[in-house]
């Protein structure tokens, strides 16, 4: 007999744990957390003023991933907003989905892409760790903690 | 030799008879002078007359904008903290406001207190900004409400500077390096 870890425990027994460790492992293999957020910062404005949200997302992964949208329980509306300029003339536009490619960055950061941070539901201090989930294609959810800043934050 | 004595003679002499060198966009001459009559953060109405004697630099947008719009104005505060502090007294960000329906006074106050004392809201009503827009040639609309009652605000994203006589001077843009800015900044209190 080979001399396996589990050599000595009854054959069920020794099934069953194997099954287990199976299943242990599956999840981080077919849901790897490939989408790496770094840098999370929110910039807060006063009054009923949406805060924005700005971060640095990166596929470690081998596939593909979408961020299809965010929400917070601190907020009552979270999108992902782009801002663009043309003509000297600047809008902000609704990103439905935004796909990051296999090894690529993307910077969500003034004047791009951000996170609009809607309808505020408690008070927000500047230094305080707000969590926000991220939604992403592959069904998985990621919570991230932003840290407020001021209206000057970069 | 002599010809680099005239050449430093001559620069020397424009220089003394006003003519600025800018390294943002010049204005001078190509836009009208400062003119408005507009609603401030408190409520009042005010012309431009009363923001004489500061130089003052004009920006078109809305509260409900808390990415483009703060990082203009993030950069003009970081601009104006490389002055000294007489010249940067000198200096006043008026903040229009094409969003009169959301912004009202007490919003548009707190939103230019949060970023310093220089900035001061300014809004109107439709006919008023039109005509302030029109005679600036920039333009503003709005986008389809959705469900939430939110719109978006398009608008000029460009900063206009006027010297303390509200000439127009330069046209400031997010593209511009902040050297640049700090350069015209201190040419503009310079100026007149
Ligand atoms: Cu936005």
């Amino acid at each position: 007999m080979l001399p396996t870890p589990l050599a000595n425990i009854p054959r069920p027994v020794r099934i069953w744990c194997w099954t287990f460790l199976l299943i242990l492992g599956m999840p981080s293999a077919l849901f790897a957390a490939d989408l790496q957020i770094s840098d999370a910062r929110m910039r807060l404005l006063p009054g009923d003023i949406p805060a924005a949200g700005y971060f640095t997302l990166t596929n470690t992964g081998e596939t593909d991933n979408t961020l299809i949208g965010a929400d917070s329980a601190s907020f009552g509306n979270v999108t992902i907003h782009q801002s663009v300029s043309k003509n000297g003339v600047s809008s902000m536009q609704h990103v439905d989905q935004l796909t990051v490619a296999a090894g690529e960055q993307v910077e969500f950061a003034p004047g791009g892409y951000h996170l609009m941070l809607m309808k505020r539901k408690h008070p927000i201090a500047v230094g305080d760790e707000i969590e926000v989930t991220l939604l992403l294609g592959n069904g998985q959810r990621q919570n991230v903690k932003f840290r407020a800043g001021a209206p000057t934050t970069q | 030799m002599r010809q680099c004595i005239m050449t430093v003679f001559v620069s020397l002499w424009l220089m003394g008879c006003g003519e600025q060198t800018w390294q943002t966009k010049d204005l001078s001459g190509l836009m009208p002078p400062l003119a408005f009559n507009l609603v401030d953060e408190n409520g009042n109405d005010v012309t431009a007359d009363q923001y004489l004697g500061r130089s003052t630099l004009l920006f078109f947008g809305f509260t409900h904008c808390p990415d483009i719009c703060p990082t203009t104005l993030a950069r003009l505060d970081a601009a104006t903290q490389r002055l000294k502090e007489t010249d940067r007294d000198d200096i006043q960000v008026l903040f229009v406001s094409v969003d009169p329906r959301r912004d009202d006074p007490a919003s548009l106050r707190a939103y230019t207190d949060a970023f310093g004392p220089q900035f001061i809201g300014l809004t109107g009503n439709k006919a008023a900004l039109d005509e302030l827009t029109r005679r600036y040639r920039v333009t503003y609309g709005y986008g389809e409400e959705d469900g939430n009652g939110n719109y978006e605000v398009s608008h000029s994203s460009a900063v206009f500077a006027f010297n303390e006589q509200g000439k127009a001077r330069v046209l400031i843009r997010d593209s511009d390096p902040m050297d640049a800015v700090v350069a015209d900044l201190k040419t503009l209190v310079d100026d007149g």
